[in-house]
């Protein structure tokens, strides 16, 4: 009897073997576990076996139960594996097709730009403050060292509008309409619109973007020195050079007035057609406050005085992004926006 | 201002090559914009003097001509030239000459003679197109040197951007003096010394009187009487210069004067004396009269402040600015009256500014020219004009000053300097950059120096003059770089910046990109889109580029539309775009700037996978992108919308469109475009807009909450409800009337449907909604729940009119 369980476990377990199909498992299931199965025969004729030898007879009918029960488990387990991943397989997205989307927006250049530079000048410590583009003679000329009818006002061709007033032609009111609320330290960037009499073209723009930095405290706390390392500090961390040189200029509202120049980032200084072969690029102009200015907000220009800068930021923007047509800035064409970061400053 | 060098070594001697000029005067403030280095067209012409003119033996018109060219020796030149005459040095072309673009000059026998040479117009110079006869050269042309030379045709010409402050480098003398400086170069200024009285002018005498009634405006004022005036072209040297700094030369006369200017600085005008009455000059205002007629025949309209040069009948020439026709020098002219005078900067920048008439001498006058420069000036162009036009003078220099020039000291603090500059510059450095701006420098006190500015140098008034001075000498390379010691405390948060930044970082997310149009437009757009205020009264630009610039925005939407339709034009299938910037508007006389953000929203916007559905831009898309930010903000519970009627806003679909209140205040407007306006833009999907006044919204801020709560502990219980309403009755009222019946446990109500058809009577609309009911401490059961909305429906349904849809 125990050579005929033997038989009945190497031939069920061979015939369960790995790649046995449902039907051969269902065969086995019924052939040795079912009613009339082999098993249950032998089990119907324990009565003949000696009393002895049932008990381990017995056990080792339970054992072949469970051994072939337990691969036919796993062996179904695995056809109903097989079979899922076949059908799955058969449903395979195509995953290269594009996906449902709200597609994120674009940062415009513009503004890309000049939320880079309020950053370094940020984390130098200034802070922000927008002022006004409708502006009056006082503060956009006057309290600037602009005297009434003089040539410097010339630099700059200014739009007049209703009412009196101007819009402001540099951002440089700023200045005055935070000294005259304030006192010193001060510390502070005005960025914002500003606007003059020029066609838009490929160099210029009646409405362009400026920024306006200025820094004051008590005589001698900030001095010229501490301009130049200011600016030299933010064209590194802005333009990546540290190539720069300071040119004496004129400026009506600082003295000494200066304009700085960095290494053209086309050719890095050997000179090109771009840089008229000089090698240089002019990045802002600044200087020391003058002290008719500190006059027109009240500040003694023997007890206070400062620097103060500003740039252009569209013009700074075509040097560092290396396009060179001012229209693009104010057309809003989409395959020109659609390169700039759709994440703010910061991440990138 | 174009600087010839070889005018400029005339007062100061430079070693150094003309890139080293060039890069420390543009470090210096005068920045070399451009360097031209002129060739001639020329090779192998010496001058020559002409000996002796024969007639040529076979040919009437020829000449046989012999000539001296010094060291290059004598020679036998035939010339047809009417004006060769003995005396006379003339550029001669030896054999061998290369003459423009021409083979080199051979010796030819011309009629049977043998010339060895050939005397040369300006035409066969390349010089112009002249060629009515042989160049006369001055006399004072070297004998055998090259003619290139002499004329400067080799020269170097830096064009020099002078800044409004320099007006002193406005001639060659400030320029050389300002390489001087820059170079350690000696300056020689050229000696100016009036003829010895009563020897140059004849006995006769011209009798030159001058009157000043307006000494405010004109503190100075010489003038000097020459006679014997031959008018004629100037000699080719000095026309070479006048052209190589860009004038036009025009008589012996005119040319001398504008010589002069462009070497000192001091512009001059010559009147014919004989149309000056009584030989007296009146210099004043304008006052009654009220016109002239200026040099190129234009009558002037004056101004009573305007002054004028006159005699005491007439007005003879704006002062300053242009000269009259009434005693313009012309060939009859004899005797001339040439004026040097100082005009102040501010009465000619204004005169010549109203008139349009920008001259170079009204240039010069407005940028200040030497206060003291007037009689050297004279002299210089009397000896001039003695050379090349035959003149004498007539009278002595006439030298009115009614006010006087105070000479200014300024004290120079080098401890306040060292502190502006932060850089040590030594006292010896500091004095002598000072000096060689002609400045008289003493020692005032310790470490104190007196300065006396020069004459012509009105720019420097204070301290902080005389710094720049002493730094811009030294290129700025005394000043080291530092970063500041130490910095303010941390800047204080800027509101309105960080509502912008948050602002833009939410419209980026909702799938907006940022645009930026420009503030000036039409009327016709202003009129067509009155944004949100329609009766906002647009800001004209007094001086405006053109008409369709003429106008502020009032709307950020025309130039959003604009864009749309851009891109439309170059492919775009969609366009969402929004723009923060200012829009203006007069408030009462006052112009107004505001705040707006404004969006444009064409075309599919939330772009599906293949094989679903697409939604494009429309009323909800764009609202939904209001309520994300508004959620953002946090102000959503104070935000309610309100459909337009009509006339709020005539560029919006009137259907589909709302306008939208901050607490019962309008802040803005959001809607599809009227399809009428669609059509005008040629559109052909529906473009949803919005346009929002920030002002009012800064203050909310994205500021963070102050308190948190934990998430609840126990469950929602939800019922529904169905009413049936009116079709126009907004949903939001249903909503907030709900609330109002006031359930206790009611945490939220939310249409979840909107059901119009044939299951509801016509005009009406079944609205569903979901009603949450949560209690804090416990969870609530059905029984307890039923029983508080049974309440609620029949509340509802009574406050609304509104039937139960079952």
């Amino acid at each position: 009897m125990k050579e005929q369980l033997e038989e009945i476990r190497r031939r069920a377990m061979a015939e369960l073997s790995d790649d046995a199909s449902e039907a051969q498992i269902d065969a086995v299931r019924v052939r040795v576990l079912g009613r009339s199965g082999e098993l249950t025969e032998i089990m119907r004729g324990m009565r003949e076996v000696p009393n002895a030898e049932r008990p381990a007879i017995g056990q080792l009918i339970n054992q072949i139960k469970r051994e072939v029960e337990a691969r036919i488990e796993a062996l179904t387990e695995k056809l109903k594996a097989a079979s899922l991943t076949k059908s799955l397989n058969e449903k395979r997205l195509d995953v290269t097709l594009p996906g449902m989307r709200i597609a994120r927006g674009h940062i415009h250049p513009i503004t890309d730009i000049l939320e880079q530079m309020l950053a370094i000048f940020e984390s130098m410590g200034f802070e922000v403050a927008m002022t006004q583009d409708i502006e009056d003679d006082f503060h956009n000329f006057a309290a600037l060292n602009f005297q009434p009818h003089h040539p410097a006002r010339d630099m700059q061709d200014t739009f007049y509008v209703d009412g009196g007033m101007l819009l402001r032609t540099h951002t440089s009111n700023g200045q005055i309409r935070v000294m005259e609320k304030r006192r010193p330290p001060l510390a502070v960037v005005c960025p914002g619109r500003c606007y003059r009499r020029d066609d838009l073209s490929v160099r210029a723009s009646p409405m362009f973007t400026q920024i306006e930095g200025f820094m004051v405290d008590k005589r001698g706390r900030i001095t010229m020195a501490h301009l130049k390392g200011v600016l030299t500090e933010f064209v590194r961390a802005f333009f990546g050079t540290t190539a720069v040189r300071f040119r004496s200029s004129y400026f009506p509202f600082t003295e000494p007035s200066a304009e700085l120049d960095m290494h053209c980032l086309l050719c890095d200084g050997a000179g090109c057609p771009v840089c008229k072969h000089s090698g240089w690029t002019e990045v802002l102009g600044c200087g020391m406050i003058h002290p008719n200015v500190m006059r027109a907000v009240e500040y003694n220009p023997d007890e206070f005085q400062g620097f103060a800068f500003g740039m252009g930021v569209e013009r700074t923007g075509l040097l560092k992004l290396r396009v060179d047509d001012m229209r693009l800035f104010f057309e809003n064409d989409l395959r020109f926006l659609n390169q700039f970061p759709a994440l703010s400053g910061g991440v990138r | 201002m174009k600087l010839p060098l070889s005018w400029m070594r005339d007062f100061v001697s430079v070693d150094a090559p003309v890139e080293e000029i060039s890069r420390r005067l543009s470090f210096a403030g005068l920045v070399v914009e451009h360097v031209e280095k002129l060739t001639p067209g020329f090779a192998g012409v010496f001058a020559a003097r002409v000996l002796n003119v024969e007639k040529h033996p076979n040919a009437d018109r020829l000449n046989l001509v012999e000539v001296d060219a010094g060291e290059k020796g004598k020679f036998k030149v035939v010339c047809g030239a009417p004006n060769v005459k003995a005396g006379m040095t003339a550029p001669l072309a030896l054999v061998g000459a290369q003459l423009g673009k021409e083979p080199p000059l051979q010796a030819a026998v011309i009629r049977g003679v043998q010339s060895e040479g050939m005397l040369c117009s300006e035409r066969e110079l390349g010089l112009s197109q002249d060629h009515a006869g042989i160049l006369a050269l001055g006399a004072d042309a070297p004998l055998g040197g090259a003619v290139a030379a002499y004329l400067h045709l080799d020269d170097v010409v830096l064009d020099v951007e002078i800044t409004p402050n320099r007006g002193d480098c406005l001639s060659i003398l400030g320029l050389a003096r300002e390489v001087a400086a820059l170079f350690g170069g000696r300056l020689r200024a050229p000696r100016l010394r009036a003829a010895p009285s009563g020897d140059a002018h004849d006995g006769a005498g011209f009798a030159v009187a001058v009157s000043i009634d307006a000494p405010d405006l004109c503190p100075r004022y010489a003038a000097l009487a020459m006679t014997g005036i031959k008018l004629g072209p100037s000699p080719a040297w000095l026309k070479r210069r006048l052209e190589l700094c860009g004038m036009r030369a025009l008589n012996n006369v005119v040319d001398a004067t504008n010589y002069v200017m462009l070497e000192l600085g001091q512009p001059l005008h010559a009147f014919d004396y004989a149309k000056i009455a009584g030989g007296k000059i009146v210099v004043r205002r304008a006052g009654e009269t009220r016109e002239f007629v200026t040099l190129d025949n234009l009558t002037r309209t004056l101004d009573p402040n305007d002054l004028l040069i006159a005699d005491p009948d007439k007005p003879l020439a704006i002062a300053g600015v242009m000269g009259g026709l009434n005693s313009e020098v012309s060939d009859a002219t004899t005797t001339i009256l040439l004026e040097s005078a100082y005009f102040e900067p501010m009465t000619v920048a204004r005169t010549s500014r109203r008139l349009g008439l920008r001259s170079e001498a009204s240039y010069r006058f407005e940028r200040g020219i030497d206060r003291a420069g007037q009689v050297g000036a004279l002299i210089r162009a009397a000896e001039l004009i003695r050379k090349i036009a035959r003149g004498r003078e007539a009278s002595p220099i006439a030298d009115f000053e009614p006010r006087k020039a105070e000479p200014r000291e300024i004290a120079l603090d080098l401890g306040a300097m060292e502190s502006l500059l932060g850089a040590s510059i030594p006292p010896t450095v500091a004095r002598s950059r000072l000096k060689s701006l002609g400045a008289q420098v003493s020692t005032r006190g310790k470490g104190i120096l007196a300065v006396v500015p020069p004459s012509f140098r009105s720019d420097l008034v204070e301290q902080a003059d005389l710094i720049e001075e002493v730094a811009r000498l030294g290129g700025l390379e005394d000043i080291p770089a530092r970063l500041p010691e130490r910095l303010s405390a941390l800047a204080p948060v800027n509101r309105e910046r960080e509502f912008i930044t948050g602002t833009r970082e939410v419209m980026l997310g909702c799938g907006l990109t940022e645009a930026a149009t420009i503030a000036f437009i039409a009327p016709a757009d202003n009129a067509r889109f009155s944004g949100i205020q329609i009766a906002a009264r647009p800001v004209k630009v007094t001086n405006p580029l053109s008409a369709e610039l003429s106008e502020l925005r009032v709307s950020l939407m025309p130039g959003l539309v604009t864009s749309l339709r851009f891109n439309l034009n170059r492919e775009a299938r969609s366009f969402h775009a929004f723009e923060m910037g200012k829009v203006f508007r007069m408030d009462g006389d006052i112009a107004t700037e505001h705040n707006h953000l404004a969006s444009v929203s064409y075309g599919p916007y939330a772009i599906s996978a293949i094989g679903d559905q697409s939604i494009a831009a429309g009323f909800f898309t764009m609202k939904g992108i209001l309520e994300t930010w508004f959620d953002a903000i946090g102000i959503s519970s104070h935000i309610s919308f309100k459909a337009i009627e009509p006339a709020d806003a005539p560029f919006l679909h009137p259907g589909r469109s709302a306008i939208v209140s901050l607490d019962d205040t309008q802040v803005g407007l959001i809607g599809e475009l009227h399809p009428a306006e669609a059509m005008r833009l040629d559109l052909n999907e529906p473009c949803a807009v919005f346009e929002l006044d920030l002002s009012s919204l800064i203050s909310y801020g994205f500021s963070p909450r102050k308190t948190f709560e934990p998430p609840p502990k126990f469950p929602t219980i939800r019922r529904d409800l169905a009413l049936v309403l009116d079709r126009n009755f907004p949903a939001d009222m249903v909503v907030k009337t709900i609330r109002d019946c006031g359930a206790s446990l009611l945490e939220s109500v939310e249409v979840f449907d909107v059901y119009e058809g044939t299951a509801v009577a016509a005009g009406k609309k079944s609205v569903a909604l979901a009603c949450r009911y949560r209690a804090k401490d416990r969870t609530l059961t059905d029984e307890e729940v039923n029983r508080i909305h049974a309440v609620l429906i029949e509340q509802a349904r009574m406050r609304l009119g509104a039937e139960l849809r079952q």
